[in-house]
């Protein structure tokens, strides 16, 4: 039988052991007791020995690495050509005799004692415990390692197959899950996802990585996914002479560096999608699905969808009517910096009534965004294109943008999502007006 | 204290030098024996901690003298109230070793279920020997107390309490000897002043001369002994205890040794200890100066200590595997230990919990394991 040894916590609590040199080689027989390996923990450095006798199959830690408190580092055949010394002690031969004899004469006291099942079985009721490996209550019958293992690693328990008794889910059992992945397609449907399919089967290739699915990254899937199959997405596009927009904001630009802000196109956007939402409160407005209600807002909280490196993330700016080309301007600044660096708290990241996703700074002329459920509206703003336009009969040479909104065209007909847009063109191509 | 002698018996070659005390061949054999089982358990128990099948053990390599003379100048009846150490003087006494790694594998058949931190043993028979505290002194009033109870009963039994050179910094330390000097009562503090109190050395413990002349402010009187000579221990213990049983009140001994090992197996004293002071140590061996006494005595030969540590091994090993099979404790001792009758309303905590645990399928999984 194979024995995987995993590294003790040899010092009350320590996390780590940095692996000084092994003292035995691949091959080697060891006995009981036999040290094996020095390693040097935060505490001190020991001599680790062998909890039992066999053959070194595996040494799976390099001299040097630092390996956690847990892990296996080194595995033996049990009793393959091992003495059966218990001791390295300088006893001679002839001692062998008594101490061998002395374990087969006591060791029959040992299961005298109630096993553990034996005391427990009297208080509780027999039969829950021959349950199927989902309690009555629909809870999947694991150990709460197991259940801590599967929070961690991002797995679904019910789709990890049990190895304990009675199906039970075991730590390992999750670990294994999330190494090699289901066994078999599994058809249990998560309780969220409106339809389910039996996951495609991805052949794994010689040139790819793999990193779990969770985290941010599943959290905006979820979204995502939440979004796109319950609003009826209706993508309407305007474009949008930008000219002298571009021009206010050169003027600004240099107003804002005097009191340290940077001026971007974003609070002009922010400007006008917040004036046309007050116009067209139908777009500033959410399902109540519980209550079966329309809930139209007052106030207007802008989502401003932000590229860092975890993903996507949508930080508020609140009350966007009452604040000014610079004021927005500051607290933008002030909200990306710290989203990017990771330090946004989560209430800013949350009452959004309206978002406006900016990809125009990346590149493409068009898209046609997903709304930040449950708000109905999202407006896209796309690249600055140099342009021909005719302006007073003459041909000229402007900058345009495109501009486009996605509405749920379950709460917002397609006309009022034109108009709402119709306006924003307005507004930003007479830049003036962003004052009213 | 100064100029007192440090009361010695054996030479490190094993001639006597001193005043022998009178002890029988049987006793003394039984004490090398006892020596011999203590220091493999030892050892053993460290290389159990250090492959991660039990969680911790306390080393005892080169204080075996203190324990084992000590404990061989007491009767059963006596009470020891020990330290971290001295789980030497139990087996002396005929604790069953398998009873130790019970409790170092803090199984169900552990005295205290494991619930106590691994090797900190109690055992109410065949000697009262006190649970183990980790803090610090606190176990020496105690000793003066169940003393002083003893006293009023009109009995003979002596009380000795172990602590080392860091506890006599204790508080624990000064009241005890406030009160035992006051009442005169049946104790011996036993100062195991083994250089070290975990990594502080013994001269930045105290500014005094050494730990014994601490008793004469308390009234109490101090005497140094060389703590690697068994027959050193063993006649300042017996002195002490006579004293004690006819009523003549404590005495403080201060057994000068080294602690040989770290101070517990979480510790490396390599940061601390000077390899020459421990190579200086190596030589006083308590174990090797008393068998070379025994074997001029010709009380020991080859075939003899071979056949002890043999025994040893063997009873160790057996203990081993016995304590690695036994069963964790059961969860229901978590409400039916707690009091001789179980009150009803935890008798129905317990069933609510058994009952939780049966429907989450988690009875069987996580059962006994709850922390120490």
């Amino acid at each position: 039988m194979v024995f995987e040894f995993k590294l003790p916590d040899i010092g009350e609590g320590i996390a780590e052991g940095e692996i000084v040199k092994w003292l035995v080689k691949v091959g080697d027989a060891v006995r009981e007791d036999q040290a094996v390996v020095e390693v040097m923990t935060d505490k001190a450095t020991v001599e680790i020995p062998a909890p039992r006798a066999g053959r070194i199959l595996e040494l799976k830690a390099a001299e040097g690495a630092t390996v956690p408190i847990g892990t296996v580092i080194f595995t033996l055949e049990e009793g393959a050509g091992a003495a059966a010394a218990p001791s390295a002690a300088p006893a001679a031969p002839k001692a062998e005799a008594p101490k061998q004899a002395a374990p087969a004469a006591k060791a029959p006291a040992a299961p005298a004692a109630p096993a553990r099942d034996a005391v427990i079985t009297p208080s509780a009721p027999a039969a829950p415990m021959k349950a199927a490996p989902v309690s009555a209550s629909g809870k999947v019958l694991a150990v709460p390692s197991a259940r801590a293992a599967a929070r961690e690693l991002g797995v679904d328990l019910q789709q990890v197959p049990g190895s304990g008794r009675h199906g039970l889910v075991r730590k390992q059992d999750v670990q294994a899950f999330a190494e090699r992945g289901p066994a078999a397609p599994v058809a249990a449907p998560a309780a969220s996802a409106p339809r389910s399919f039996a996951p495609v089967q991805i052949e794994r290739t010689t040139s790819e990585t793999r990193v779990p699915f969770r985290g941010v990254r599943k959290k905006i899937a979820e979204a995502m996914t939440r979004s796109k199959y319950t609003a009826t997405h209706f993508t309407v596009v305007e474009e949008v002479d930008v000219t002298q927009l571009l021009a206010l904001r050169e003027k600004a630009k240099a107003l804002g560096a005097e009191q340290g802000i940077k001026v971007t196109l974003t609070p002009f956007f922010m400007r006008a999608a917040a004036s046309a939402l007050q116009l067209y409160p139908q777009l500033n407005s959410m399902l109540d699905e519980a209550a079966q209600e329309i809930v139209t807002y007052g106030h207007v909280n802008l989502g401003i969808a932000t590229d860092t490196p975890q993903g996507l993330i949508v930080p508020v700016v609140r009350d966007v009517p009452s604040k000014g080309l610079l004021q927005l301007s500051a607290e933008l600044q002030d909200l990306a910096e710290r989203t990017r660096g990771g330090k946004i708290k989560p209430e800013e990241l949350k009452g959004s009534t309206f978002t406006i996703t900016n990809a125009g700074a990346i590149g493409g002329i068009l898209a046609t965004p997903i709304i930040n459920f449950p708000e109905v509206a999202i407006m896209g703003v796309h690249r600055v294109m140099d342009r021909p336009a005719i302006v007073d009969g003459e041909l000229v040479e402007r900058k345009f943008m495109n501009f486009s909104l996605s509405v749920d065209h379950r709460l917002v007909d397609g006309a009022d999502g034109c108009r709402f847009l119709v306006h924003v063109k307005r507004l930003l191509e007479e830049p003036g007006l962003l004052a009213l | 204290m100064a100029g007192q002698a440090v009361l010695s018996v054996l030479r490190e070659d094993g001639v006597v030098q001193g005043q022998e005390p009178e002890i029988a061949p049987d006793t003394l054999l039984h004490a090398y024996r006892t020596m011999v089982l203590t220091r493999h358990l030892d050892e053993r128990a460290m290389r159990l901690q250090r492959a991660g099948r039990i969680g911790f053990t306390v080393p005892n390599k080169g204080v075996e003298a203190v324990q084992i003379g000590s404990a061989a100048a007491l009767r059963s009846s006596d009470w020891i109230f020990p330290s971290y150490r001295d789980f030497g003087m139990a087996l002396y006494h005929g604790v069953p070793v398998e009873q130790m790694l019970h409790g170092m594998f803090c199984n169900g058949l552990d005295n205290s279920r494991g619930r106590q931190m691994p090797v900190h043993y109690s055992f109410a028979d065949p000697i009262r020997f006190v649970s183990i505290s980790s803090p610090i002194g606190t176990h020496i009033p105690q000793a003066v107390g169940a003393a002083r109870a003893a006293q009023q009963r009109g009995e003979d039994t002596a009380f000795l309490t172990s602590f080392g050179d860091g506890g006599t910094s204790s508080l624990g330390f000064h009241s005890g000897l406030v009160f035992a000097g006051v009442w005169k009562s049946p104790v011996i503090f036993l100062c195991q002043n083994n250089g070290w109190a975990i990594s502080c050395p013994a001269d930045k413990q105290t500014g005094s001369d050494g730990f014994a002349v601490k008793g004469e402010g308390y009234g109490v009187p101090g005497v140094q002994v060389d703590g690697n000579d068994f027959l050193a221990m063993y006649s300042a213990v017996r002195t002490a205890v006579a004293r004690a049983r006819s009523g003549g009140g404590p005495t403080l001994i201060e057994a000068i040794t080294m602690r040989m090992g770290g101070h517990s197996s979480s510790d490396d004293p390599t940061k601390y200890v000077p390899a020459a002071m421990l190579e200086s140590w190596a030589k006083k061996d308590p174990i090797v100066r008393f068998e070379k006494y025994l074997r001029r005595r010709g009380l020991l030969d080859d075939a003899q200590a071979q056949a002890a540590l043999a025994a040893a091994e063997a009873q160790v090993a057996a203990a081993v595997e016995a304590a690695e099979k036994a069963p964790l404790p059961a969860t229901e001792t978590i409400f039916s230990d707690v009091y001789a009758e179980v009150p009803p309303s935890l008798r129905k905590q317990g069933r609510d919990y058994f009952e939780m645990m049966s429907r989450h399928g988690e009875a069987a999984a996580g059962d006994g394991a709850f922390p120490l």
